[in-house]
């Protein structure tokens, strides 16, 4: 019997959750730009994950949408009324997700969802929402299934996302990788949805861009693998010139101490990590990370240099003491999305607030971005770079930044099959 | 293809190190430790403190364990020892109950990131055959797994203490009929029992990512060794950890696609063919 986190501890969660939400009430809202006269506070349902050895993630969202909620109020709310966050765990599993949806909006009340860390809870949340009738706002779950599929080809309107589907972890790379000295790759990726979405992708658009590539070999790790070194042996053994791995959080820190010890940065020209530039791996391995990795993530705290994005990362460091993950600014960002589109609509429901968010524009701290209004999905462009140890910094940075116009490498509608 | 099967056996490692203590536990106590992996991650953690002031690996290998030992003597001798006569459903509560404030605790203790200490430099190395790779410090691993395997043979089949905990695993009545303090040799076993997980988790500090909740998965693997090689029995324990590492390493290799199945699939066909376990021992 594997041990289950039982109610009392999502109970706690939740608690703790709503406590530290209403610390940040302030007592007295200032006026609003818009009133719409709720007399109730807007109450937003969050979920990521928040336990194990992934539970850094679930920190960083948390950590951006309260600082969110407390600019929000502090500015008035939404159209006059404050917000209220209730944040549960989602676990990475598909059961655990859908049911804290559904306690969200039949139990608790939510107005509006958001979080989301998983791939597969995405698409499942995602097929309840048409039930549940409210607006959905993935932050991280980055399959394209879920604005390709779901919103664009089956109509599920409720389900928007502002953060950068794979298209950052599988395309974006393939236009790094075609530069790179490096003809045989191989993966060491995790084995579910978002692990083989993105080496596919990586395969059949490197392959365009290079068509003399090889794929020499892949080995796919479960959720919850503690060690890689069988992974990495195996994997080596094929003789690769690259590595391209899409483990995050924890179990990127622990593949990438190992291939250190496998030599792995010796013998191959290029490694390049999906979410390698997320904060929990950057301070996690600290000076372990070796010098030129290729690292990406869904946003990165050093871009765009703007003054929106340094206010953030101001007001992050002063809240939190810490450098924001692109969680903390995916989270951020919807729950501005939502006033922006409150405001607009002038109302908060669902079929008014999904026609506001249709083609609504952000000035958001990762830079200017659009949510496309025939998938949902907010665009705009994520860096990639070689990570470097900059003493200004506590932990390693990204150098060499290559920045990509999101036309080159958004998929648009009709979304054609991705070969190979 | 050799060193495959190494890097697979020195994973088996940690896992032996956790399942020899949660074997010996259950042998001599008849309790089922779920807390079990949250010692071996109170091993990391503790681990890492020591080398955070000491700023030696060696130091922290030394002294994260014992702390660990400390926080086992704690647990059985503050909480455990109440419910020995309760229905196993208690103890399992209980212990699972640990499983939840542990993690948490460290959680607000350390945060929710993840640590991760520099590789010691001896130990940074490789050995190189052609192309394959093995690194020293899988080498360090499989000979300490080995040392602790020697160790514990001599402490059980050579010394006095050995004898009284084998003859209490044997027959606990008869034991207790003859003069056995039970109440001390419980204390005595459980602290061993935390040492060895703590050492596991000592052992990983370097080349894992610590973080909360990184029991759990460990000691998933650890209950599939101990039923594999048969509750209580340690040759039992190490058998099955070498069984599991094996197949996982090979598995990855022959037939990716299964690998997860594997080890479920021989706890599965060993429960069929032997209920008790390889080598454990038919209740009567």
């Amino acid at each position: 019997m594997a041990p289950r986190r039982g109610a009392t501890r999502r109970r706690f969660l939740q608690t703790s959750a709503l406590a530290v939400a209403g610390l940040g009430l302030p007592r007295v809202l200032a006026a609003a730009a818009v009133d719409l006269k709720l007399k109730k506070p807007i109450k937003i349902g969050c979920q990521s994950i928040l336990s194990g050895p992934l539970g850094g993630y679930g920190e960083f969202m948390r950590k951006g949408a309260v600082l969110a909620m407390d600019e929000i109020n502090a500015q008035g709310g939404i159209g006059g009324s404050p917000i209220e966050l209730n944040f549960r765990d989602e676990e990475l599993k598909v059961d655990v997700g859908v049911k804290n949806a559904r306690y969200f909006v039949e139990d608790w009340g939510a107005d509006f969802l958001i979080g989301i860390d998983s791939s597969a809870v995405a698409l499942a949340v995602g097929e309840i929402m048409p039930s549940l009738n409210r607006v959905l706002i993935v932050t991280h779950g980055a399959t394209e299934k879920f604005n390709e599929d779901l919103v664009f080809k089956r109509h599920v309107s409720q389900c928007f996302r502002v953060c950068v589907p794979v298209y950052q972890d599988g395309i974006a790379s393939a236009l790094v990788a075609k530069d790179l000295p490096v003809k045989r790759w191989a993966t060491i990726s995790p084995d579910y949805e978002y692990g083989h979405t993105s080496w596919k992708m990586f395969r059949a658009y490197l392959k365009r861009f290079k068509p003399d590539v090889e794929f020499v070999g892949e080995s796919f790790a479960k959720f919850g693998t503690v060690d890689f070194s069988s992974h990495i042996s195996k994997v080596m053994g094929l003789n690769p010139e690259g590595i391209f791995s899409t483990e995050w959080g924890g179990e990127a820190v622990t593949m990438v101490k190992q291939a250190k010890l496998f030599k792995v940065f010796e013998e191959t020209k290029a490694f390049m990590i999906g979410m390698g530039s997320a904060m929990d791996v950057l301070q996690g391995l600290g000076a372990d990370y070796p010098d030129g990795v290729w690292a990406s993530g869904r946003y990165y705290f050093g871009y765009p240099d703007s003054p929106e994005n340094k206010r953030f990362n101001d007001a992050f460091k002063k809240r939190w003491n810490t450098y924001p993950s692109y969680p903390s600014e995916t989270a951020y960002t919807a729950l501005f999305a939502l006033k922006k589109a409150v405001e607009k609509a002038r109302s908060i429901e669902t079929e008014k607030v999904i026609a506001a968010l249709e083609g609504l524009e952000l000035d958001r701290p990762a830079g200017k971005c659009v949510i496309r209004k025939e998938d949902h999905q907010a665009v705009y462009a994520v860096p990639w770079g070689q990570i470097k140890h900059d003493p200004k910094f506590p932990m390693p940075t990204l150098a060499n930044l290559k920045v990509f116009t999101t036309d080159e490498y958004y998929r648009k509608p009709p979304f054609a099959p991705v070969e190979g | 293809m050799l060193f495959q099967g190494l890097v697979g056996l020195s994973e088996a490692m940690y896992l032996w190190l956790v399942a020899a203590g949660l074997s010996l536990i259950f042998g001599v106590m008849r309790v089922l430790n779920f807390a079990h992996g949250s010692l071996y991650m109170l091993g990391a953690y503790f681990a890492w403190v020591a080398f955070r002031i000491s700023g030696s690996f060696w130091v922290a290998l030394v002294v994260g364990p014992l702390l660990v030992a400390a926080a086992g003597w704690v647990l059985e001798f503050g909480f455990l020892r109440r419910v020995y006569s309760a229905p196993e459903a208690f103890q399992l509560l209980l212990t699972f109950a640990f499983v939840l404030i542990l993690d948490d605790a460290v959680k607000l203790a350390f945060g929710p990131v993840y640590q991760s200490p520099p590789t010691p430099a001896a130990l940074s190395g490789a050995v190189r055959i052609g192309r394959s790779i093995l690194p020293t410090y899988h080498l360090f691993i499989l000979a300490v797994g080995g040392l602790v395997g020697l160790g514990l043979w001599f402490l059980l089949e050579k010394t006095s203490f050995g004898l009284i905990v084998r003859a209490t695993a044997a027959d606990r009545e008869m034991a207790r009929a003859l003069g056995v303090r039970s109440s001390r040799l419980f204390t005595g076993v459980f602290v061993l029992g935390a040492w060895l997980a703590g050492l596991g988790g000592a052992l990983s500090m370097p080349v894992r990512a610590i973080s909360p909740g990184m029991g759990e998965f460990i000691i998933i693997e650890a209950f599939v060794v101990v039923v594999l090689g048969g509750l209580g029995s340690l040759r039992g324990a190490f058998l099955g950890a070498v069984l599991i590492g094996l197949l996982h390493a090979y598995g990855l290799l022959f037939m990716p696609v299964f690998e997860l199945a594997l080890a479920y699939m021989a706890m599965a066909a060993v429960l069929i063919v032997r209920p008790w376990g390889l080598f454990g021992v038919r209740e009567a």
